[in-house]
């Protein structure tokens, strides 16, 4: 997992980003993407606890089931920052990773129980699943589909590519801070 | 008396709508005369020369034989553009078996066939040569693969009379040898374009590129592979009549390539892996430049701009953003003939590119102003405000092909929304038939894409990436766009029934692709689109294993797509298993 140095404001204390016409981005969105992907479940579920209750978050989780997708073991602390975030806000975001999409709602504590009883009662039998209501649809943000990295062209994506190679084949031992051809520049320019 | 007045009751001669007929080239023309009644149908159907078929899948080979059955000229296309991007799977389908099949049987006066991002196996290329290599003129396999050099060396074999053979990009699968090349410059005569630049080719000798020089006098446009420069200098001695080269590599010390001297004829050049010390071989010709790529170019900002400054003829500009605004302003008082510029998106990394290699609005204002005869503006910009859109709107009023990406360098770009710049450019050009918007969350509101349908009376082709804020955005963009025939949108985050109902409101749209949208597992919101002769197909999200900046192999999540369009054929028969065609469920 890489270490990432983002900072992520997973309680959305800050302005709505999608609403607000400028954002402040620290990295580019494939490593918010990634990151997001790659949290630890139980670090994900601990969160949701602390959000609904500010106390004791070592405490075993009872009110919520395992959902079928992962199975925690041990809840882990969180941060307090997070939990003294978590406790400002009415809602807290609920995310859901399921067959390759990464899906966060905005849901208060009771509706988050709901959800996870209704996703295990689901998986223990067929029966018909309870609707979501149509307020949490409509607030369903798709972070695969906002977040998507800027693709480049194959022709591009090869050249850039020969061209590191060039790079490292001229100076294996790591490149220098100036180059032949021009002084007062500190970067090359192969 | 009765000869003065214009008799309207007697129709006119077939001979002479034959003979008129052959006049008419645009294909809308065609178009609109096929329309007007079965004989006029009759007569293009045997008069018709050229057909481009945008999507394979909209027609089937016997359709096209059954109409058009004296063609001279093919092109087709396959995979969706974004394969360009590599967002399509490889085995998505494009197959070019059942045309060449076709061809073979029955298009007797076929002399060009164009195959554009299609796959391509050896047999077909050797089934083509054989049927028809004695009459093919032009062979492009463009952005093709599945082929390998063997099929090349048919080409060689029985293609006498070729005149063009081109596959750029095209990947092979394996490259046996060079023997292709050694073939094709014994037996042809006839050659005026050889291209194969930006493949993987290596083992072409120079000694048959020399051969083929001398062999073909009319040879007049070389593009070759990754190839040492060095080893050109004999070609350019014997190529006189060349005018257009690209392609090669320097890997050797500056001094030696003061051998090098292009052909006097020369006026567009493409010079990967160029550097600052070995870009003055350009010097001799470079007042004579028409068109210069500098894509895969080695150079920074100054350079660019000094080289530019030696080029005053210059019509065709390839470039990545390197070019910088101080290049653009360059251009702009010196290239006042320029007609076509693309600017791409550079490498990343901080310290690969030069730290002035970033192209904005001041760039964007100074080069509206300069090269009042641009026809084609495609450009990736760091910064960008709606001042400048409306520059380009008030200067450029020849531009037929705008597009604009913005990166994601700045963290904060201070003039968005762009909607009133997005309106004054649509405005503005009123030529404009392409149109690309890629931009950021945040970068045009709803009115902004209410706008671009407003205002986009002749626009046929777009793509939009990151625009708008909720589904009214879409619906309102919906109700414009007359003339729209294809859509592409990226990461608008639609959902699937303001998608569905865009699509039955946009009156033109015969091809729509989207990915990262509002995607259920199911897609059914979708089929408030079905409706006869239009394919829905899925491509639902994928993993993929890819190699990240770092060389490290990460897993890359693709998100689903949905292609759709328009087809006389029905659904395909050839579906690989990453995609699945919607279909309703029948009762």
């Amino acid at each position: 997992m890489s270490k990432a140095m983002v900072e992520l404001d997973f309680f959305r204390t800050e302005k709505d980003l999608s609403s607000s016409k400028s954002f402040d981005r620290r990295r580019s969105f494939r490593d918010l993407q990634s990151v997001i992907s790659k949290m630890k479940p139980e670090l994900l579920k601990s969160v949701i606890e602390s959000g609904s209750s500010s106390s004791t978050p070592k405490q075993d989780p009872t009110p919520f089931a395992p959902l079928p997708i992962y199975s925690p073991t041990n809840s882990k602390s969180v941060s307090s920052s997070s939990s003294d975030a978590a406790a400002r806000s009415q809602t807290a975001p609920l995310t859901i990773f399921y067959n390759g999409t990464v899906s966060i709602f905005d849901v208060p504590k009771e509706k988050a129980e709901n959800i996870l009883k209704l996703a295990v009662e689901n998986s223990r039998e067929d029966s018909s699943k309870a609707p979501v209501s149509s307020c949490e649809r409509r607030r369903f943000i798709n972070h695969i589909a906002r977040d998507l990295p800027m693709a480049r062209s194959l022709s591009l994506q090869r050249f850039l590519e020969k061209r590191k190679e060039r790079l490292i084949g001229a100076m294996p031992y790591g490149s220098p801070k100036h180059t032949r051809f021009r002084t007062g520049r500190i970067r090359g320019y192969y | 008396m009765e000869e003065r007045n214009v008799k309207t009751n007697v129709p006119m001669p077939d001979v002479v709508l034959q003979c008129l007929m052959p006049y008419i080239h645009d294909p809308r023309d065609r178009a609109s005369i096929s329309l007007v009644c079965r004989r006029w149908n009759q007569i293009d159907a045997m008069t018709r020369k050229r057909v481009t078929i945008a999507m394979c899948y909209s027609t089937t080979p016997q359709r096209l034989r059954r109409r058009f059955r004296n063609l001279e000229s093919l092109k087709l296309k396959g995979k969706p553009r974004a394969a360009m991007f590599n967002l399509i799977p490889e085995d998505w389908g494009g197959y070019v078996t059942p045309w060449v099949n076709e061809i073979a049987k029955s298009f007797d006066c076929l002399k060009a066939v164009h195959f554009r991002r299609m796959i391509v196996k050896d047999s077909d290329i050797e089934l083509l040569a054989r049927s028809r290599g004695q009459q093919l003129e032009s062979l492009r396999l463009d952005k093709c693969c599945g082929f390998s050099s063997d099929g090349l060396f048919h080409i060689g074999r029985f293609c006498r009379r070729l005149k063009t053979l081109f596959i750029e990009e095209s990947l092979l699968i394996y490259e046996r040898d060079g023997e292709w090349l050694h073939e094709l410059a014994m037996n042809n005569t006839a050659l005026e374009t050889l291209n194969f630049y930006q493949t993987d080719i290596t083992r072409v000798r120079f000694e048959d590129l020399e051969l083929m020089a001398r062999n073909c006098r009319s040879l007049v446009s070389v593009k070759i592979s990754d190839s040492e420069f060095l080893g050109l200098v004999n070609f350019f001695r014997t190529a006189s009549m060349l005018e257009e080269f690209g392609g090669g590599s320097f890997n050797e010390e500056a001094e030696r390539y003061n051998v090098v001297s292009f052909p006097p004829k020369i006026c567009r050049l493409a010079i990967p892996y160029v550097e600052k010390d070995k870009i003055s071989i350009v010097n001799p010709v470079a007042s004579s430049l028409k068109k210069l790529d500098l894509l895969y170019s080695l150079l920074d900002t100054e350079d660019h701009c000094l080289l530019i400054q030696r080029c005053p003829n210059l019509e065709v500009l390839e470039c990545r953003d390197v070019i910088g605004d101080r290049g653009l302003e360059v251009l702009a008082q010196c290239c006042r003939r320029l007609r076509r510029l693309r600017i791409e998106r550079g490498a990343d990394d901080q310290g690969m590119e030069d730290e002035e290699g970033l192209v904005s609005q001041r760039g964007l204002m100074a080069l509206a102003q300069g090269c009042l005869e641009l026809e084609y503006l495609a450009v990736y910009v760091s910064d960008i405000t709606n001042l400048s859109l409306e520059y380009v709107g008030t200067y450029l009023k020849n531009l037929c092909d705008f597009r604009l990406v913005l990166l994601d360098r700045e963290a904060v770009i201070r003039d968005l929304p762009l909607d009133n710049g997005v309106r004054a450019l649509l405005r503005g050009c009123q030529k404009l038939i392409r149109f690309a918007l890629y931009l950021r969350s945040g970068g045009l509101s709803d009115i902004g894409l209410k706008y671009v349908g407003q205002y986009s009376e002749n626009v046929r082709w777009m793509l939009l990436g990151y625009v708008g804020q909720t589904d009214e955005g879409l619906l309102e963009f919906s109700k414009g766009c007359p003339s729209l025939q294809t859509l592409e949108m990226r990461a608008c985050n639609f959902s699937e029934r303001a998608l569905a109902a865009a699509v039955m409101r946009l009156p033109s749209l015969r091809y729509l692709w989207v990915q990262g949208y509002g995607a259920s597992t199911t897609g059914n919101d979708l089929l408030a689109m079905a409706r006869p002769f239009w394919n829905i197909e899925l491509i639902p999200p994928r993993q993929i294993v890819i190699d990240n900046q770092n060389g490290q192999e990460v897993v890359d999540e693709q998100p689903a797509h949905i292609i759709a369009y328009y087809s006389l054929a029905g659904p395909r028969t050839d579906f690989p298993a990453t995609v699945r065609p919607l279909q309703p469920q029948h009762p």
